[in-house]
């Protein structure tokens, strides 16, 4: 329990005026403000200047720091998904394996082989989210 | 709408773009914060900005069991001071940013007070602005600031001392 002084009892009195849990009870608080004159004298104008403070509100400023703070973190522009190396990983080891099937003597899988790299080929798209047929009307030829 | 945690995965998984959430989120809270810190608009938004800079770089560090806005604040307030020190404290007050105008209250009354706050140290200021402004708690105001609950008692106490002493002879006798 903290001493009972003059400074004490003004902060656990605008503890209680903030709506705060106080250290000292208010029946403590306030028996001590009857008998204390300085701080009567001192606790008036802070209950004033506490009326003042919550009547205000802050001012919320506009703000648009995306673009900047994109910017130096290096996020992508387009707002999609980061691509991951994984899949691209997959892909190699998919194709190294048809190749070695491939390789394998007097084996003949027929065409259901021969699809296979149109298919991951298909597949890559399809994860990029790309249309490998759509023109880009932004390209310009060189001269 | 997407928590903080949930964003803050994501950011993890390598998704720098879902940062976005959390900036478009907590900026104009963050840059009012800043703004009673610090003394002009540019000055604030340089701090915030290098803010969510910090923040994101430290993301790893964040214990997903907080709040964002918290870890942020102490990010936030890092800045602020930093740069303050940086310009030795250059005061250079433009319009009215601490308080917004609102019905019920008259203009003399929060230029008054606006300038009051002003006159004030960052320290005591902020202190104030959280409580009054923002409306945190005791607790709230503690974890914001990384100090114990007694000094947050005490820090107001002796802030609204010198806030009262700066506005006597301007409002309270009209009170």
């Amino acid at each position: 329990m903290k001493d009972m002084n003059c400074e004490e009892i003004l902060i656990q009195k605008l503890a209680l005026l903030d709506g705060e849990k106080a250290e000292f009870s208010a029946a403590q608080i306030d028996a001590h403000l009857a008998d204390c004159e300085n701080c009567r004298r001192e606790i008036e104008p802070l209950e004033n200047t506490i009326g003042l403070l919550n009547r205000q509100q802050r001012r919320v400023p506009d703000a648009d720091l995306w673009p900047a703070v994109e910017k130096r973190i290096g996020a992508s522009s387009a707002g999609g998904l980061t691509v991951k190396w994984q899949p691209f990983v997959l892909l190699g080891v998919l194709l190294v394996v048809y190749k070695l099937l491939e390789m394998i003597p007097e084996r003949d899988f027929g065409w259901t082989l021969k699809i296979v790299p149109f298919v991951l080929i298909v597949a890559v798209f399809g994860f990029l989210k790309e249309n490998p047929f759509k023109i880009n009307s932004e390209l310009i030829l060189e001269k | 709408m997407m928590d903080d945690a949930a964003i803050i995965e994501r950011c993890l998984k390598g998704e720098k773009d879902a940062f976005r959430f959390l900036v478009e989120r907590y900026q104009a809270q963050a840059v009012g914060h800043s703004r009673a810190i610090l003394s002009n608009r540019e000055d604030a938004l340089d701090a915030t900005q290098e803010a969510f800079i910090d923040a994101f770089q430290a993301l790893k560090k964040f214990d997903l069991t907080r709040r964002f806005y918290p870890w942020f604040y102490v990010l936030l307030r890092h800045r602020c001071y930093k740069l303050m020190a940086k310009k030795h404290e250059a005061e250079n007050i433009d319009e009215a940013i601490i308080i917004a105008p609102q019905a019920g209250v008259s203009g003399e009354e929060r230029i008054a007070l606006e300038r009051a706050l002003r006159s004030l140290s960052s320290e005591d200021r902020e202190i104030i602005t959280l409580k009054y402004l923002d409306g945190f708690s005791y607790d709230e105001i503690a974890e914001l600031l990384e100090i114990p609950r007694g000094t947050v008692m005490s820090r107001l106490f002796y802030a609204r001392r010198q806030l009262q002493a700066k506005l006597t002879g301007k409002f309270h006798q009209k009170l």
